[in-house]
C-alpha cells in the first residue's frame, strides 16, 4: 500500500498545533494556540473559537460536541463553538493531550497520572485505564499520551517508553499490544520511546520522532505502509494524526505549524 | 596663568589613557582569573552536540582530543530531573545496532563503557520493558568525546545529557586549548557563579 501527499493546511497557527480530529461531515479539527480552527474537506477555514486556556487536544462527537483538552480542564462547545460546560477535576484532569469516544464514554488521556480517564458523557469518573502495571502508568517521556478507539470499542494506546501500542478494553484491561523496538527496520519503533500518537481507522496509524516517520498497521501490527517519512521539520514531535472515513490520513508538524494531508493510492 | 594645550598634549593623555585602560583591564583579568572568579565552561546552547536542530550529523569530539589534560577536563554529565529513564536511551544504546534476542540493541554506544544503568522503583522481572532505568555516568572513565551527548538530544532523547568542565580537572589554562579549537566557540569563559550554575 502507498500514499501521497495530496494537500498541505498551513498559515493558520501563531505557535503551537497540537490535537487533529475529524468530524461525521469530513470536516477536519485543529486544536492549537487557544483556538478551535474547522476546515473544510478542501482544507478552507470555516470557522474558529478561543478556548479559555491553551488547547492540547480536541475530539468531535457523533453529535457534533467539541471537546478541547487543555490543563486541568476540559471544555466543551456545542457543534457552534459555543461552551455549554467545562470539566474540572483537581485528581483526575491534569494535561489532557488526548480524548476520544468508548461506547457511552468519554476517554481522557492524561499526562499528569501518565494514564486515560474514563468519564460518562455527563462527566462524572468511571475508571482509569493503562494504570494497572508494575510501573503505574504509561511510559510517555515524550510527555504526551494518546490512543484511538477501533469500532468494536477496544482503545489502543501508545507506549512510547515500551515501544508498543498498547490494546485494552473500556475497563482497563491489557488485552495485548502490537509493535517493537528496532533501529532499522521501518516495521519496529525507533528511537528512545516511540510511537508518539495513534490514530485508528481501517488500520492502525502512528507516528514517529527523530526521525519523523508516519506509518500504518494492520491491527496485528504488521506493517502495512510508511505514509511519509520526508516533509516534515526533522525536530518535531508529538505530531497528532486523525483518519477519516476514506482512508485520508491528516498529520501535524508541531514546528512548521501545518497539517499535512496523504492519501491511499489507488492500485 | 595658563598654559597653551597643543595637539601633542592632547593626543599624549589619550595615548596614555588608553594604555592605562588597557592595562587596567588586564590587570582586573588576571586578578580575577588568579582568583579563580572567571573559568572556561561549555555553553550548551552553542556546542554542537546539544545545540537543538543539528541532527543526523557526527557527534564532535574535539574536547577530546584537543584538551591537555589526560582523557579531558570536559566530562559528560547526565541532569537527572529531565532524564525521560528510558527503557531503550539512545545515548546508552547504539540504536542502530541489531536488535538482539531480547528486543535490545546489541551494541552499546559508549566507546569507553562510561555509562552504566539499573532499574529504578518498582522493577518487573517478566518484562524489562516495563521498568524505568537510572543512568549513571562514570566520570572517571568519561573523556568527553561527546557522543551520547549527541543521540541524547532532542528530538531523539530529553536532553538531559551536557559536556560540562569539571574544575577539579580544568587546570584553567589562559588560552583553552579546546577554546582555541572549538569552531562553534563553545567553550567561553564565564565567572564562577554562571559556570556553577551550570553544572
Amino acid at each position: 500500500m502507498q500514499y501521497r501527499h495530496v494537500a498541505t493546511i498551513g498559515g493558520q497557527f501563531k505557535a503551537t498545533l497540537s490535537g487533529l480530529a475529524i468530524d461525521a461531515h469530513g470536516h477536519l479539527y485543529a486544536a492549537g494556540d487557544s483556538e478551535i480552527r474547522v476546515f473544510d474537506s478542501g482544507g478552507q477555514l470555516r470557522r474558529r473559537w478561543a478556548t479559555s486556556r491553551p488547547v492540547l487536544s480536541v475530539a468531535v462527537a457523533g453529535d457534533g460536541t467539541v471537546y478541547a483538552g487543555q490543563e486541568r480542564q476540559i471544555e466543551i462547545f456545542d457543534a457552534s463553538g459555543k461552551l455549554v460546560r467545562t470539566w474540572r477535576n483537581q485528581k483526575l484532569v491534569g494535561r489532557v493531550t488526548a480524548i476520544g469516544f468508548c461506547g457511552d464514554g468519554v476517554l481522557a488521556g492524561d499526562t499528569w497520572d501518565r494514564a486515560i480517564q474514563r468519564f460518562d458523557r455527563d462527566g462524572k469518573f468511571l475508571n482509569t485505564i493503562g494504570k494497572d502495571n508494575p510501573v503505574n502508568g504509561l511510559l510517555i517521556p515524550n510527555g504526551v499520551v494518546d490512543f484511538g478507539v477501533d469500532a468494536t470499542g477496544v482503545i489502543y494506546a501508545a507506549n512510547p517508553g515500551k515501544h508498543r501500542v498498547e490494546r485494552y478494553t473500556e475497563g482497563g484491561e491489557l488485552l495485548g499490544h502490537i509493535g517493537r523496538f528496532d533501529g532499522n527496520d521501518p516495521a519496529g519503533f525507533t528511537g528512545c520511546c516511540n510511537p508518539t500518537n495513534v490514530a485508528i481507522g481501517s488500520a492502525l496509524y502512528t507516528t514517529e520522532k527523530a526521525g519523523p516517520r508516519v506509518k500504518a498497521y494492520d491491527f496485528n501490527g504488521k506493517l502495512l505502509a510508511v505514509i511519509a517519512t520526508d516533509l516534515f521539520d526533522t525536530t518535531c514531535k508529538n505530531m497528532d494524526i486523525a483518519v477519516d472515513r476514506s482512508g485520508r490520513v491528516y498529520v501535524a508538524d508541531t514546528v512548521k505549524l501545518a497539517v499535512f494531508v496523504f492519501e491511499p493510492v489507488k492500485a | 596663568m595658563s598654559a597653551d594645550v597643543t595637539r601633542r598634549d592632547v593626543l599624549g593623555t589619550a595615548v596614555r589613557g588608553t594604555v592605562l585602560a588597557v592595562l587596567g583591564g588586564a590587570t582586573a583579568f588576571l586578578v580575577k582569573k588568579a582568583n579563580g572568579q572567571i573559568v572556561w565552561q561549555v555553553d550548551a546552547a552553542r556546542c554542537i552536540n546539544s545545540r537543538l536542530g543539528e541532527n543526523g550529523v557526527a557527534a564532535c569530539n574535539l574536547c577530546t582530543t584537543e584538551c591537555v589534560v589526560p582523557l579531558s577536563a570536559v566530562r559528560a554529565v547526565n541532569e537527572h530531573s529531565r532524564c525521560g529513564r528510558c527503557n531503550i536511551c539512545p545515548a546508552y544504546f547504539n540504536i542502530t545496532s541489531a536488535v538482539n534476542e531480547h528486543g535490545y540493541p546489541s551494541e552499546k554506544l559508549c566507546p569507553r563503557d562510561a555509562i552504566t544503568r539499573e532499574p529504578i522503583g518498582k522493577a518487573d522481572p517478566e518484562d524489562p520493558a516495563n521498568n524505568f532505568y537510572e543512568y549513571v555516568i562514570d566520570e572517571s572513565k568519561c573523556d568527553g568525546c561527546g557522543k551520547c551527548v549527541m543521540q541524547c538530544k532532542e528530538p531523539l532523547g530529553l536532553g538531559s545529557i551536557k559536556l560540562r568542565v569539571r574544575y577539579d580537572k580544568c587546570v584553567n589554562c589562559n588560552r583553552c586549548s579546546i577554546s582555541k579549537a572549538c569552531p562553534q566557540d563553545a567553550v567561553i569563559q564565564v565567572p564562577v557563579g554562571r559556570a556553577i550554575e551550570a553544572i
